[in-house]
């Protein structure tokens, strides 16, 4: 008879009745010399998110750019649609100049561009990425510890809500688009409060990891025979499994005390429309709660889209969507760039300045959540008239806990947007050393913004 | 004797318009999305400013502190009662022992001339709103459009009060009873149809006035939603019709009618005697105007004093007791004819409506002709909202507090500290 | 250093302390090689709803959210093949089944649901627990459970028993766990090898009995389609033919066709449909609902209950309509019940699912109508032409900027651009014809108070308005092609690839001359090999 130390046993033991509690090492990976920490010496957990909107921001091939600031380094200047981040701007690093490139592949409209960036190869099919998403990366280095591997958010009040986070590329992540929705999720049935001075463990919790165990005992015979493409499936199907498994025993330790986490009220539903006014305020309000939920770390990991590639949001009271006005639109002569679409793009990163702002109300440590968080913040093209995949914005927010030298702009000359995504999954701490495939693989992070 | 010759004349007129109007040649139907008493507003902005109609603005809110003090209270007890960390008799239904303010005390609300008029300032403008009742030019305002002889006396009495001044739609009682209204409190529908080929001039037209039990619908914007379908449920009561014509778009009553229909107010009863409409059909498929008549005044009186007397007056600023003696006062119709006591006053209720199609009570069909459907209604009683408190007297007696409002109350409690 | 594959830091940093837990198992025995498996398709959410309804009794409330599905090739029957189930919607279902075991065991119904009683209700009873799991797990996995499945729920319920000190609660756990296993979640398609043919395969009677009743009835195998199986009497011609009848006679029949056709028109996302409400006030949820309805209302009363030539759906002027779609379409609702037939007027433009509100509305612009959007769905739902995306060359910088003030202006604008006219010249035809109706499916002739024209030409043929169109499409050989296609894909959960070709015309032949009969298109599909034919994955050796 082998002995297998495996997460099942660690549950199996559970079952048995003793739980043992052993102090470990702190592993390296999750300390850093920079890291700030507690009164009482824990380090303080850093949190990667990604954040996704649609369309791009305003730039022309023939130079007229709304948002790529003139200065490289640190102290960059503030244009028109970052103006939003004006405030942050010394916990924003700016990327420009960053591109896709498809090794022969075809540009899919409104997908190649972000299934690049966040799979590192350029998708043969719409609907699809071509690898998991690096975000999955992330929470596997860092998120098996808290409730929820992941959290992700859908903003854009859309009749189809999207999440681009995969692991096979088939099956994206079920996003939480509503604030009660969200709220519930995280808040609702199933929720400990860290600060609560009288929690029990819940016996039932035992009971329901016990109906777990009969369904993956049966993993081997099931996978018996199974073509290829169906393992991937069932594959999936069992890490989700071990992903409630991983709920549950979390749920049946005490949870540690969270200073920054005040357990928010349940919040309303707004009305149901997709102009970006009301998105924009969506998008605030699950925001906030999400912010919540990493101070009272319910998860590590989040993924938000505010609108989808060729989004469909658009300004109340007006019949064109900004897909359409972004391919409408003449360039105005004199302007040397299109003037409602820079409308639109301006008001879209109102929102992601909002977010970021909401990270950094929660005050954490000596610093704000924001300050101990890599927020990732990039778009589907670059200069969305002609679907271009060059240039293609790309923001990294929050400190990391001091592992970002943020407020930095810098260019890409042409380089592979996988660069700015191995950059943020080494400061997120993913044992990652190189990323992408053909000629988007690097092993080069941007080592200008890391310290 | 006039009135029994009028009401025959009018008895003949329905009998015209009752079934054996066979179909018509065109009909246009209607959901009520607004209704109103038609209180012209004199000033130029917000909703209180002095104006032409009310040169003071609308009446001020009431120093109580002094109508206690001279209703015989002491100075002491007014500000007791009128201190609102006292809410003695009650937070929800104001301090009952207001109604004690007539002589020896008496109940004011139902006793109002057991206290003196105060004197409630109406309406001095010459411009009113409304519906020529009386067919003579020479008695009535004048309206806004320069029409002469408007009958309102409703309005020139209590045009300056409160609740009821304000431009369209804005005036705090059209907002309060209209809201309810339309969220699905009750439901009116138009009917017009006409004998000719060009509804917007037809000698012989037909209106009539119905309740539904389809509630209305909003739409995304708030407003009523237009093309919605609603079934005429018959009443006993609330019905009318009128025989009218249209000129140019504007229907108007070609004989009076004496007809009740429901009121948007404490006062659910409208009753119209020798009442009329104006009405003018939109460009845009709408209708606006006027439904007017003489209606009596004393339930309008306690209409308000059933929605709790100490409440009205202290949020709507009034002195109960002076709307009756100043609506007694301006009454201008007696339905027995001269001699008789003036139960009735002119009135005139603005009324908007969007196109709806009006389906017959059985649902087989659309409606195609105007009749009365009163035989077909059930015998129903009143049935109050769920919830609805019991007022009687004007007040709510809460059986549970520990002083009870009256005649012979203490008002100052044994500890009471200044 | 405690490093192996797959183990867990049970540890919470930061905001607390370090945690860390031990204990050991021994390895699993190795088991007999099983059935090949051929397929792996997640099951829906009608299906999910209607099979705990069959099982366990249609009073069980189910309230949860069901992991969305996807479109594949036009349909979700194929995205379903392709599809597994993220962590959010494992939690979903995982709490959905500890409810659902809940209210199936709750003291008012455990005896109606459990077929024995065990000997003290307080203590664990293997043989009661075993003929529930055994009787329960076959409804539930759509086959007979192996010695090993049933031993394991047998534990569960010992050991939940063990600690509740309640037989029916360790029932429960077990019920739970049949309910989030992967083989109730999925339908897993098995094949055997074939006795007529050695050296072949063909799918076991178990899952013919499934794809028959998620077909037909969209939902689990009831008792009857379970014996078939047993017997091998679906594996004759003469057993398949009685069960083919038996399920397109039941009145059950009109769930499956729902199912289906909800799926092959491609009606999702009423829930979710967004429109601005300054432009379009009469938009709301309870019109977008009732939208979805009067579509699969008339669809289902034509080709199923009337049994009416399938390309009537695009001509007849009959449908059922609401009291809130009635004041979206402007005609009067003169019933006093909920839903009411109502047949168009030839001057109201309406006949036939193009002119829905449902179609026009899923298929447009939160403000405005998209002829482009609607043209693009009429050819892949209805000719299975799916539009490929736009090319990354097109050099947008050289599209001559339209200054045409209507919708068909900038349209017909667009389509002299090269880049753009190979498509845009297909696609936008059909939708240029609907122009009459508005992004809510609201009818308005003139825009800017000039008549819009709704003539167009589609590659030469040419037509006007809705009625030209749904002549169009009625009268072209592609669109019940198609149909045929779907139904098929859709009943066998993949892509129609060229091997199949000269089937499928085949089963369109017969189709047309049988009147286009949807229900007898079923069933003849239904009864050919090529429905139950088993593809054995690359890889997988017996």
């Amino acid at each position: 008879m082998s002995l297998r130390f495996d997460r099942r046993s660690l549950l199996k033991g559970m079952l048995g009745g003793s739980a043992v509690y052993l102090g470990l090492p702190a592993l390296d990976v999750f300390l850093d010399g920079n890291g700030t920490a507690f009164a009482d010496g824990a380090p303080l957990p850093l949190r990667f998110g990604t954040y996704f909107w649609g369309l791009g921001l305003t730039d022309t091939p023939t130079g007229g750019t709304r948002w790529v600031p003139t200065t490289t380094g640190p102290g960059y200047e503030v244009t028109p649609e970052l103006a939003s981040l004006a405030a942050l701007k010394d916990k924003v690093s700016v990327f420009s100049g960053f591109r896709a490139i498809g090794d022969g592949k075809a540009n899919l409209v409104h997908w190649s561009g972000h299934a690049s960036i966040l799979s590192g190869i350029a998708p043969a099919s719409p609907n699809r990425f071509d690898g998991a998403s690096f975000d999955t990366r992330i929470a596997d280095a860092i998120g098996t510890a808290t409730r929820f591997k992941a959290i992700d958010v859908d903003a854009s009040i859309s009749r189809l809500p999207v999440s681009y986070s995969t692991r096979t590329g088939n099956t994206f992540a079920t996003p939480e688009t509503t604030p009660l929705a969200l709220y519930t999720r995280l808040f609702g049935p199933g929720f400990q409060d860290p600060n609560s001075p009288d929690w029990k463990p819940d016996p039932s919790i035992m009971l329901r990891q016990s109906v777990l165990s009969a369904v993956t005992d049966e993993r081997q015979s099931l996978m018996r025979n199974v073509g290829k493409a169906d393992q991937v499936k069932l594959d999936q199907y069992f890490t989700s499994v071990r992903e409630m498994e991983t709920q549950l025993a979390v749920q049946l330790q005490r949870p540690g005390k969270c200073e920054a986490c005040v357990v928010p009220g349940a919040p309303k539903d707004a009305p149901r429309a997709s102009s970006v006014d009301v998105v924009n305020a969506n998008t605030r309000t699950m925001a906030k709660l999400l912010a919540m939920a990493l101070a009272c770390n319910q998860t590590r990991v989040f993924n938000v889209v505010h609108t989808a590639g060729a989004s469909e949001t658009y300004l109340a009271g007006q019949s064109k969507i900004y897909h359409q006005i972004t391919h409408d639109e003449p360039t105005d002569a004199r302007l040397g760039y299109q003037p409602e679409t820079s409308k639109l793009a301006a008001l879209v990163m109102q929102a992601l300045g909002d977010f970021l702002t909401e990270l950094d109300a929660v005050k954490e440590g000596d610093g704000t959540l924001l300050d101990h968080s890599l927020v990732m913040a990039f778009s589907d093209t670059g200069y969305a008239k002609i679907h271009s995949i060059e240039n293609i914005p790309m923001f990294l927010a929050g400190r990391a806990g001091g592992r970002h030298k943020a407020g930095q702009h810098i260019v890409g000359k042409g380089e592979s947007v996988t660069r700015v995504s191995l950059t943020a999954m080494q400061l997120a701490g993913a044992p990652v050393g190189e990323f992408g495939t053909g000629t988007m693989k690097t092993a080069r992070p941007i080592s200008e913004v890391m310290t | 004797m006039k009135h029994a010759i009028a009401s025959s004349l009018v008895a003949a007129s329905i009998a015209l318009v009752v079934p054996g109007m066979a179909a018509a040649g065109w009909t246009r139907t209607y959901v009520v999305e607004w209704n109103e008493p038609a209180m012209y507003y004199g000033a130029k902005s917000g909703v209180i400013d002095p104006g032409t109609d009310c040169p003071a603005g609308t009446n001020p809110e009431v120093d109580w502190v002094k109508v206690l003090v001279a209703a015989g209270y002491t100075e002491e007890e007014a500000k007791w009662l009128r201190n609102p960390a006292n809410p003695t008799r009650s937070p929800v239904h104001g301090q009952n022992q207001m109604a004690f303010r007539g002589k020896d005390r008496a109940n004011v609300y139902v006793n109002p001339t057991s206290t003196p008029d105060a004197g409630l300032v109406g309406v001095s403008g010459t411009i009113a709103e409304g519906i020529d009742l009386d067919g003579n030019a020479h008695t009535g305002l004048t309206s806004p459009t320069g029409e002469q002889g408007i009958d309102n006396k409703f309005y020139e009495t209590l045009g300056c009060w409160k609740t009821y001044r304000g431009p369209p739609r804005l005036s705090s009682g059209a907002l309060q009873f209209n809201d309810s209204m339309r969220n699905g409190a009750w439901t009116t529908l138009i009917v017009v149809t006409g004998k000719g080929s060009d509804p917007l001039n037809d000698k012989h037209v037909a209106v009539g006035f119905y309740l539904s039990n389809d509630k209305m619908v909003k739409d995304g914007n708030g407003a009523i939603a237009r093309d919605y379908t609603f079934r005429i449920k018959p009443h006993a009561k609330y019905e009318a019709v009128f025989a009218a014509r249209t000129v140019n778009g504007a229907i108007v009553s070609t004989k009076p009618a004496d007809v009740m229909l429901r009121d948007p107010s404490y006062t659910q009863d409208l009753e119209l005697l020798r009442a009329r409409v104006n009405l003018q059909m939109q460009p845009d498929g709408s209708l606006k105007g006027y439904v007017g008549g003489y209606r009596p005044w004393e339930p309008v009186y306690r209409g308000w004093v059933n929605a709790r007397g100490p409440v009205i007056e202290v949020l709507t600023w009034v002195q109960l007791p002076a709307v009756y003696y100043a609506l007694r006062r301006n009454a201008d119709f007696s339905p027995g004819g001269r001699k008789g006591e003036k139960t009735h006053i002119s009135y005139a209720m603005r009324v908007e409506a969007l196109p709806a199609f009006v389906i017959t009570p059985d649902a087989t069909a659309q409606v195609a002709a105007v009749m009365s459907y009163k035989v077909q209604a059930p015998q129903e009683e009143e049935r109050r909202g769920a919830g609805t408190f019991r007022v009687v007297d004007g007040i709510v007696i809460d059986p549970k507090m520990t002083v009870q409002a009256g005649p012979n109350a203490v008002i100052l409690p044994s500890t009471y500290q200044k | 250093m405690l490093r192996n594959r797959g183990l867990a830091y049970a540890a919470a940093f930061g905001c607390g302390m370090v945690t860390f837990l031990v204990g050991a198992t021994p390895a699993p025995v190795a088991t007999d090689p099983g059935p090949i498996k051929v397929a792996v398709r997640r099951l829906t959410e009608t299906q999910y709803r209607h099979t705990v309804a069959d099982v366990l009794g249609p009073q069980i409330k189910i309230e949860a959210r069901f992991e969305p599905e996807k479109r594949e090739e036009g349909l979700l029957a194929i995205g379903s093949s392709q599809l597994s189930l993220t962590s959010a919607g494992f939690e979903q279902y995982f709490a959905l089944a500890g409810s659902i075991a809940e209210q199936a065991l709750a003291e008012g119904q455990r005896d109606r649901v459990v077929p024995c009683k065990p000997a003290d209700a307080t203590r664990a009873d293997d043989g009661c627990a075993r003929q529930f799991v055994a009787a329960y797990g076959e409804r539930l996995f759509r086959r007979p459970l192996t010695e090993s499945e049933i031993a394991a729920r047998v534990r569960t319920a010992a050991a939940g028993t063990a600690r509740l000190h309640d037989f029916y609660g360790g029932l429960q756990l077990a019920l739970t766990s049949l309910l989030v296993a992967p083989e109730f979640l999925f339908r897993i398609e098995t094949a055997e090898p074939d006795p007529a043919q050695p050296g072949a395969f063909r799918l076991d009677g178990y899952t013919m009995a499934s794809r028959l009743s998620f077909l037909f009835w969209d939902t689990t195998p009831d008792a009857a389609l379970l014996q078939a199986a047993r017997s091998g009497a679906l594996h004759t011609a003469a057993g398949l033919q009685e069960q083919l009848e038996r399920l397109t006679s039941s009145p059950r029949y009109e769930q499956g066709a729902r199912a289906f056709l909800a799926d092959v028109l491609q009606l999702d996302g009423f829930a979710n449909l967004v429109k601005d409400p300054a432009i379009y006030p009469k938009f709301n949820q309870s019109v977008a609902d009732s939208a979805r309805e009067q579509t699969l209302k008339t669809s289902l009363d034509l080709l199923v209950r009337q049994q009416r030539d399938y390309r009537d759906l695009f001509t007849s002027n009959e449908t059922y309509i609401n009291r809130s779609l009635a004041a979206v379409y402007q005609v009067p609702f003169v019933s006093d019940k909920e839903w009411a037939p109502y047949t168009f007027s030839d001057a109201s433009e309406r006949a036939g699912i193009l002119t829905q509100v449902s179609f026009l509305s899923l298929f447009a612009h939160p403000g405005t109508s998209s002829p482009t959007r609607r043209g693009i769905k009429i050819h892949e739902i209805f000719m299975c032409e799916p539009t490929p995306n736009p090319p990354a060359d097109v050099d947008f910088s050289k599209v001559k900027d339209s200054t045409q003030g209507t919708v068909r202006g900038r349209l017909l604008d667009h389509m002299q651009n090269t880049g753009c006219t190979a498509c845009h010249r297909r696609s936008d035809p059909p939708g240029l014809a609907l122009e009459h109706f508005d992004g809510l499916g609201q009818l308005r002739t003139t825009e800017n108070n000039v008549p819009i024209d709704v003539s167009a030409d589609l590659n030469g043929s040419k037509f006007v308005g809705a009625n030209g169109l749904a002549n169009y499409l009625h009268n072209d050989p592609r669109v019940p092609a198609c149909l045929v296609r779907n139904v098929f894909a859709y009943g066998v959960g993949r892509k129609t690839e060229e091997r199949d070709e000269d089937y499928l015309a085949e089963q369109t032949r017969i189709f047309a001359a049988s009147g286009y009969r949807v229900p007898g298109l079923m069933r003849q599909i239904a009864a050919t090999p090529e429905f139950f034919k088993a593809s054995i994955p690359r890889g997988v050796s017996p």
